[in-house]
């Protein structure tokens, strides 16, 4: 059947099977190869485009299921050639090492911005918990995103009184508690 | 190699129109997270496939007297964040961000999820706990509604016709002096499949100080999820305090006995179904936290 999608902004008609895959048509059709193919099945999140807005896994949705929505997919983060802060941030950060989920990272965490600009380091991962990585650990990601939000620390941070009430903190059994400096709190907040 | 036709209605009359082809080979297409994978299965390819992401009208949720109504292709994103869900029927909004991935949120819908019929499905256990009804069409015009219990027969399977499509859940909303809760247990916190699942409703009556209206549905413990009367009956006219809280435990486990006796996971769920129990009932919020002796 002919089918008529919006992706990165520009219309394009394409002959595709009626239950060809919205990942299929982006990839083999339109030849977006950027969208990766992982698990198949909506685990791993490297499928990952956004439809009108919202992010979904490419490669359980049907391309009937976008006729007449705008996709977005990492190329078109990048569209005049130079990189989404998103992406530039991911740089900086070191978020990238194989790069297979990078473009569904990139556009997991874009669509939490385009709806949340000041997300907290909860709703990042909240947002994120659907992307796998195997090789970063997740916390370059999560920096990288905060990073492209513009906070370079996480929204949560430690009340100020903190080294008071650890200095006077004391439990039976455990060594007595530090008196120097608490230390730097963690880039990482509270958990 | 035979091909699949698609058709996406706009309107009722149009999905009417579409219902009256079907066959029994005939799939209805909703967010498609499940149904996409199925039919690319050997064998699983359906002569026609509904794709009813484009029907207007169908995603809402509204309070109608006391009846919460749900449009079907209410995405679980939807449900989430709704505050009329928020306020009458917790366990549901629990339950609906306890599903998948953020990006499976963004598109699976309620009536896929029950039409599905998977025994672990988290929305289906929060509205057998809420005593939902269900709406449907079918490819005459008719509408008819019947209780959801009688929707869900088994694992894939319900009491849906080839030709029939559910437009809307239905039931009574909870208010004040009600309260809910969903608790789940995976293999991990988050984009998790539940092993177990509980959906739970009660009134506590203040001044009598006693639990009434006591609605538990257990889900991934069966072929679908079920109310459990014999532990419901364990918790009717009981203080809200940690003692019921241990006899709930205890029932939960006996419940999960008498589900799937003699099942492999048995071992394993008897247990979980102890820590399920807790987590439910902390949820609730009616008593101090409340933890379980492990023996």
């Amino acid at each position: 059947m002919e089918l008529t999608l919006t992706v990165n902004g520009t219309v394009w008609e394409v002959s595709a099977r009626p239950t060809a895959r919205l990942i299929d048509v982006l990839r083999d059709q339109i030849g977006l190869t950027g969208v990766k193919e992982g698990c198949g099945e909506g685990e791993c999140g490297a499928c990952t485009v956004i439809v009108d807005g919202k992010a979904v896994n490419s490669c359980v949705m049907l391309a009937v299921q976008a006729l007449g929505k705008e996709v977005l997919t990492v190329e078109g983060l990048a569209a005049s050639g130079e990189l989404d802060t998103l992406q530039q941030k991911f740089v900086e950060h070191g978020a990238v090492q194989c790069g297979f989920c990078t473009p569904g990272m990139l556009m997991s965490a874009k669509a939490l911005l385009m709806a949340n600009p000041l997300p907290s380091d909860q709703d990042i991962r909240t947002a994120l918990a659907g992307n796998l990585c195997r090789c970063t650990g997740y916390k370059t990601i999560v920096a990288a995103v905060r990073a492209a939000s513009g906070q370079e620390t996480a929204a949560m941070e430690l009340p100020s009184d903190t080294e008071e009430l650890l200095a006077n903190l004391s439990v039976p059994g455990l060594a007595p508690p530090r008196t120097g400096p608490a230390g730097t709190p963690s880039a990482e907040g509270g958990e | 190699m035979s091909t699949t036709d698609v058709v996406a209605p706009g309107t009722m009359d149009e999905l009417v129109a579409a219902l009256a082809q079907a066959t029994p080979r005939t799939r209805l297409l909703a967010g498609g997270t499940d149904l996409v994978n199925d039919i690319r299965r050997p064998g699983r390819q359906p002569d026609l496939l509904i794709d009813l992401s484009h029907l207007t009208g169908s995603s809402y949720v509204r309070l109608d007297g006391g009846t919460l109504r749900v449009g079907a292709a209410t995405t679980f994103a939807e449900l989430e964040s709704d505050p009329l869900v928020h306020e009458h029927a917790f366990c549901l909004q629990r339950a609906a961000s306890h599903v998948g991935s953020a990006q499976i949120r963004n598109v699976a819908t309620i009536g896929g999820n029950v039409a599905n019929a998977s025994p672990c499905a988290d929305g289906a256990t929060a509205l057998v706990a809420l005593d939902a009804d269900v709406t449907t069409l079918d490819g005459a015009g008719r509408r008819a509604t019947r209780p959801l219990r009688d929707i869900l027969l088994g694992a894939g399977r319900t009491a849906l016709a080839h030709d029939e499509a559910i437009v809307e859940f239905s039931f009574g909303a909870l208010v004040t002096g009600h309260h809910s809760a969903f608790a789940k247990i995976g293999w991990r916190t988050s984009v998790s499949v539940a092993r177990l699942s509980m959906a739970i409703v009660v009134r506590l009556d203040v001044a009598a100080e006693a639990l009434s209206d006591v609605r538990i549905a257990l889900g991934a413990v069966g072929e679908t999820a079920f109310r459990d009367e014999v532990l419901e009956s364990l918790l009717e006219g009981r203080r809200a305090d940690e003692e019921t809280a241990r006899v709930m435990a205890d029932g939960c486990a006996d419940a999960v006995r008498r589900s799937i006796p003699g099942r492999y996971s048995l071992p394993y769920k008897e247990r979980a179904a102890v820590g399920l129990a807790y987590d439910a009932w902390n949820a609730l919020r009616i008593c101090p936290p409340c933890e379980p002796a492990w023996g």
